[in-house]
């Protein structure tokens, strides 16, 4: 599990937390916000045109959740139901409306392959498919730092650069550490809708970190 | 020409394409077993999929962006009178 | 039931990690628990006629108990306990089962003439690659060469080469 999944599973910290904000806690709503900032935005802008639209859509969704505060009945988790919110909001707001460009519609955002096929041996090969030359061992090699802050860095950029759906599922699922379940729900996709998109970021950020880390 | 795929493996093109599939869990447990097979004689595609596992890492340990001085500031005071309406 | 598990160097899983309670002093190692889940949870090990499949670092029995459930190229269980390591799966031994799928792989070419031409640059071992892939590549030519039955009937000779001189 990955920190970020462990995060979205600690539901005692999720009451602690909801009870801080109904006593008034600012530091802990300031930080709510802090954390998830990136995220609604990402999201919002898979509905809406525009970053300072986006901005809007992110700060009334706040607005709402300040409000809905002591009616919230815990149902789903905090952020699903914070997520909920931005994405009602963001579809009754955008410029494309949900029906006429749901977002299941955007998976056709790109169809490019996990990794270009000329690094593959090709069909009259007797290893049809199989690598040309090996992809780096990123575990073994030591001058390849995959925690370092560069390297994050490098996928924050890779992410930032994705298209929106790609770009809202993957924060949602790896950034964040929302389930499938929860990502399907609040976005209202399939299961494999959002497992293509998910695959498709994955992909391209990993290339990123290629590039970055093997030159 | 022949063609040379086998039912016996997965090629490692497939398997960069699978990796998903395979890591949530949504290969059948035939497709899994073919998956892993492959894993266990090809390095490469070990790698390759433990790059994806570091992918997903690095991503969960990105650093959030920067709320907007006015936003930050609008949001605070709304949440300070919250008590007061 | 009685099953095979590799394990890595390690003494972990290969696609796991988990470390595994190894036997020591004669003694099994301790029962590991794993509720059967299909591709989600459970202990998996390989029949005889799975080892060619599996091959790794080092080689144990294991004891299974509890669900047992039988997959196409393995066996998943609730339970299971190392019971002894397999001594005889050692360097010297991949090595030798190496040049003997070498051997086979150049032969089965070698039979075939020109069929089977654009095999012959791939059948000697790159550097890194072991028993596991070599074991692959002659099954493979079998299949290429005669279909699926070949390839199975290849694998058939693995597993029985395998359980001779590992005493299995």
């Amino acid at each position: 599990m990955t920190q970020a999944e462990l995060a979205g599973r600690d539901w005692s910290a999720e009451a602690d937390l909801l009870a801080r904000l109904r006593t008034g806690d600012e530091a802990a709503f300031e930080g709510l916000v802090t954390r998830h900032y990136a995220t609604m935005l990402a999201v919002a802008q898979t509905y809406v045109k525009g970053r300072a639209v986006a901005e809007e859509v992110v700060q009334e969704t706040w607005l709402a959740v300040i409000q809905g505060l002591d009616r919230f009945e815990g149902r789903a988790s905090l952020k699903t139901w914070i997520l909920s919110i931005l994405v009602n909001k963001a579809k009754t707001r955008g410029v494309r409306e949900a029906r006429s460009v749901p977002f299941a519609s955007l998976a056709g955002e790109d169809d490019a392959p996990a990794v270009a096929p000329e690094r593959f041996r090709g069909p009259d090969d007797a290893f049809p498919g199989h690598w040309r030359a090996y992809p780096g061992n990123w575990s073994a090699a030591a001058d390849v730092a995959v925690g370092d802050r560069e390297t994050i860095r490098a996928a924050m950029g890779a992410i930032a650069a994705l298209p929106p759906a790609q770009q809202t599922v993957i924060r949602m699922r790896d950034v964040e550490g929302y389930s499938s379940e929860e990502v399907c729900a609040v976005l209202d996709v399939s299961e494999g809708n959002q497992r293509v998109l998910l695959h498709r970021a994955r992909s391209r950020v990993r290339a990123t970190l290629e590039e970055h880390l093997d030159g | 020409m022949a063609d040379r795929r086998s039912d016996q493996d997965v090629t490692c093109q497939e398997v960069v394409e699978l990796v998903t599939d395979y890591l949530e869990r949504a290969l059948s447990p035939d497709e899994a077993a073919l998956f892993e097979q492959h894993l266990n004689f090809c390095d490469g595609c070990d790698w390759y999929v433990d790059q994806i596992r570091m992918t997903i890492a690095a991503a969960g340990r990105i650093e959030e962006e920067d709320v907007p001085a006015a936003m930050r500031a609008r949001l605070l005071a709304a949440f300070r009178d919250r008590g007061r309406s | 039931m009685i099953a095979y598990k590799f394990l890595r160097g390690d003494g972990t899983g290969v696609f796991t990690k988990h470390p595994w309670p190894l036997p020591a002093g004669g003694a099994p190692g301790r029962w590991v628990e794993a509720p059967v889940v299909p591709c989600r949870s459970g202990i998996h090990a390989c029949r005889l006629t799975d080892l060619p499949l599996w091959l790794g670092r080092e080689l144990y029995e294991i004891e299974l108990d509890g669900e047992i459930v039988e997959e196409r190229t393995k066996v998943v269980a609730s339970r299971g306990r190392l019971v002894r390591r397999v001594d005889a799966w050692d360097d010297a031994l991949r090595a030798a089962y190496v040049d003997d799928c070498v051997e086979r792989a150049y032969a089965l070419v070698r039979e075939a003439g020109p069929a089977l031409a654009h095999w012959e640059a791939d059948v000697a071992p790159q550097p890194g690659e072991g028993p596991a892939m070599l074991g692959f590549v002659a099954a493979r030519i079998a299949e290429e060469r005669d279909g699926v039955d070949a390839y199975h009937a290849e694998r058939a000779r693995q597993v029985a080469w395998l359980a001779e001189r590992l005493g299995l």
